[in-house]
């Protein structure tokens, strides 16, 4: 397979929402940035504070048609699809739509929507008097739904719940229906929202290294050799994606495997790649830059872009790949990586093509 | 006008082990005799109170003991329905005779489709929050949430290293995950792939469908006259798929092939099917395939028993198939709607018509739909039939469909 062009993109994070915001907050790179959010008001406490979006107004990005049953990711997520097919400027109509797909990362939907969907059950003196319109947001396909329905995109659809891994997965997935002609193009991405339920749940888990964050990043990805109506512009050329488990301790070792098996399939030289983002937040922390210098037998600068953003869990891989587009300097040949607490790893080896640079 | 497979995806696609673990029995000689005799799955909900819902049933696997199946796994650090998943893998490889320990681990992935993941410990934290607030919730339970764990299950069960994936395409989510797992196969990245799906019964889906009117009693009749809605259920199905050569190599006995699938989405509604969705995703499955409507001996349908569910899809079946479409038959009037785990379950009835020439029954039978004049649903009873070609229908909320295609092999 010759890897994946991405056509364009965007992003919502802590640093603001779309291309620009991002570029501005690298501009001024504020490693370490305070938590700022949210600034929405929940009616439960939080443990702690977080890199929220904050100033996030969906309906008016979106209308009050079709939103008032949005969670937060389902909302984070459709801006962001929006304004990623807008930049890449795909043509959408009843010709291309069908070979138009979508792939959404996530760890499980919304903990929010399915736990109060329980809750009114639980709550309520007929269990069964919960509200129906609600019962497909406790569902985890919900959001990439609600793309395909907005923007009417109707290829592929799924919604891959790989946690920490999970936009390496989605990555491979799109790659794969674009290689075996299931689609032509494949709007890719992952979304996590904040949530006191995923603040709690991170909390009482043992908390995160970087503050909780939330966000989305998707990317218009099409082959190499895409038709016209895809788009005029080529950011990047994702040119392999690889993943795997292994369970325990072992998991290291799954990724310095992982690294080994995307370099020869990519026939790239481990000399040439100048840059790893990785999913730690801090500089003693080497449990994931350790078994990918490894295999690279070499030791590339390391950029943790959790630390600007927070830990975005199924999101923060495809942040990662969204600083690296909005950032002015040339990256070089980049390798992005994930190890998943629970044992997954994965890798993406990626050039930033240098005429779309802005 | 989808673009032709590029011609090195030439890998056949063999299927050789089955592993149900479901509410007419685990293990695929008990799940086939209980499926061709029409036993039923349904009983009195257990695995949460009913009693203030007005209907009570549903498709439960009772007794579920995972330490019966399991060998690496300790189940008290895993949720049902990574259970229900790796159980159904450890059944699936013990069917194809395959050592994991015999394989390239690397080369090895797991595919596991889910509606609503760990739903039982979502309701479990639930319970506990509203008790106790958020500070109250159990940090192991919490720790069992990631939908993610599902495929991980399967994949630390078996050691397993490749891709280790949980789908998340609701209902349609097994045939997605059964699709995908193919075209790793068939694209040369993978030697054998164990695809399928899990789902547990819970609390709040049983809620969310008998406020959408979609519930039965605790009788799942789908296209008849009279169907009153579907019956939630739960289990494990995982299929063990294997490129031709791999399991040649090794001599494994083939079931079936996986001819091909189709995936789409509607794009319309977020609960209501689309005829023209589904009908589109029927002939772009015949056309991956290479088959012709009229090569489809057996149809598995989605099936659910729903009034408008059912009506769609025997329409775009009669739609696509003309006046005399083949037999089709839902297993879901026997085990319920087991959602993230349906088309696992489907596939694994289409392939059990396939080897044993015999179709599955659609029980609960009692007169026929006048909308749907013209379907052979193989009321009541098994039949004898010669099966080459086999379409497992899946289709979920969002409009997402997944179709997949199974043959004999010669």
């Amino acid at each position: 397979m010759n890897g994946v062009m991405v056509r364009g993109w965007s992003a919502l994070s802590s640093a603001g929402i779309g291309t620009r915001a991002l570029s501005d907050r690298i501009a001024g790179m504020d490693l370490d940035t305070a938590p700022t959010g949210p600034d929405t008001e929940f009616a439960e406490p939080l443990p702690a504070p977080g890199h929220a979006v904050t100033g996030f107004d969906p309906v008016a990005r979106l209308g009050r048609k079709g939103t008032s049953t949005y969670d937060r990711v389902t909302a984070l997520t459709s801006v962001c699809c929006q304004e990623a097919l807008e930049e890449a400027g795909t043509v959408v109509d009843d010709t291309t739509s069908p070979r138009i797909g979508v792939v959404l990362g996530t760890t499980l939907g919304s903990l929010k929507s399915s736990s109060d969907f329980e809750r009114d059950t639980l709550v309520h003196a007929r269990p069964y008097m919960v509200n129906p319109r609600l019962f497909p947001t406790g569902v985890m396909n919900f959001a990439a739904g609600q793309v395909a329905i907005r923007f009417g995109l109707r290829g592929v659809n799924a919604t891959l719940a790989g946690g920490d891994v999970a936009f390496f997965n989605g990555l491979r997935y799109a790659a794969t229906m674009l290689g075996h002609g299931r689609a032509e193009v494949m709007l890719t991405g992952a979304a996590e929202e904040f949530t006191p339920h995923r603040a709690w749940a991170a909390h009482l888990t043992g908390g995160t290294a970087a503050p909780l964050g939330e966000g989305a990043a998707m990317f218009v990805l099409t082959r190499p050799d895409a038709p016209s109506w895809t788009g005029p512009d080529r950011w990047a050329h994702v040119r392999g994606v690889a993943t795997g488990f292994g369970a325990g301790d072992r998991s290291g070792a799954a990724l310095t495997g992982c690294v080994i098996r995307l370099l020869e399939e990519t026939r790239t030289d481990p000399a040439v790649v100048t840059t790893v983002l990785t999913g730690e937040a801090t500089a003693d922390d080497t449990t994931e830059y350790g078994p990918v210098a490894q295999a690279l037998g070499q030791s590339p600068r390391r950029m943790m872009v959790k630390r600007l953003l927070g830990e975005c869990s199924a999101a923060s891989a495809a942040l990662a790949l969204s600083f690296l587009l909005a950032a002015d300097a040339d990256p070089g040949l980049t390798l992005l990586t994930a190890r998943g607490r629970d044992g997954s790893v994965g890798a993406a080896l990626v050039e930033v093509l240098p005429r779309c640079r802005r | 006008m989808p673009a032709d497979p590029p011609e090195q995806f030439v890998n056949r696609v063999a299927v050789t082990g089955l592993g149900p673990v479901s509410s007419i029995g685990s293990g695929i000689s008990i799940f086939a005799d209980a499926l061709f005799s029409g036993n039923s799955g349904i009983s009195r909900i257990s695995r949460f109170d009913p009693s203030g819902f007005p209907y009570q049933h549903a498709g439960e696997v009772v007794g579920f003991d995972p330490a019966h199946y399991l060998r690496r796994l300790d189940p008290a650090e895993w949720g049902r329905s990574s259970q229900l998943a790796a159980a159904a893998a450890r059944l699936a490889v013990a069917d194809a005779r395959l050592d994991p320990h015999r394989i390239d681990p690397t080369r090895a992935h797991a595919i596991i489709g889910t509606t609503s993941g760990e739903s039982a410990v979502i309701e479990a934290v639930t319970a506990q929050l509203v008790a106790a607030g958020f500070p109250g919730q159990d940090p192991a339970l919490l720790a069992q949430l990631p939908a993610n764990r599902i495929a991980h299950a399967v994949s630390m069960e078996l050691g397993l290293e490749g891709e280790s994936l949980t789908i998340a395409n609701a209902c349609s989510a097994s045939n997605c995950a059964i699709g995908y797992g193919y075209d790793l196969l068939s694209d040369g990245r993978a030697d054998v792939v164990l695809a399928g799906g899990a789902e547990s019964v819970c609390r709040w889906i049983h809620a969310g469908f008998y406020r959408l009117g979609a519930v039965a009693d605790n009788v799942c009749a789908p296209f008849d006259r009279d169907r009153a809605g579907l019956l939630t259920g739960e289990g494990g199905a995982v299929l063990v798929l294997e490129t031709f050569e791999h399991a040649r190599a090794r001599g494994a006995r083939i079931y079936a092939e996986v001819l091909g699938y189709a995936v789409n989405c509607d794009a319309s509604h977020p609960v209501a099917p689309d005829l023209d969705g589904i009908s589109a995703c029927m002939r772009a499955a015949h056309l991956d395939a290479g088959v012709k409507p009229s090569d489809v001996d057996y149809i598995s349908a989605h099936g659910t028993g729903t009034r408008v569910g059912d009506q769609v899809e025997g329409q775009a079946i009669l739609d696509v198939f003309g006046p005399e479409p083949p037999p089709v038959s839902s297993i879901k009037s026997m085990i319920g709607h087991t959602m993230g785990a349906a088309s696992a379950f489907g596939a694994i009835a289409s392939i059990l018509a396939i080897d044993r020439g015999l179709l599955p029954p659609t029980m609960n039978f009692g007169s026929v739909d006048p909308g749907l004049a013209g379907l052979d649903t193989v009321p009541n009873a098994a039949r004898p039939a010669t099966v080459r070609v086999a379409q497992n229908n899946g289709f979920a909320f969002a409009g997402d469909n997944a179709i997949v295609m199974l043959g004999a092999v010669a």
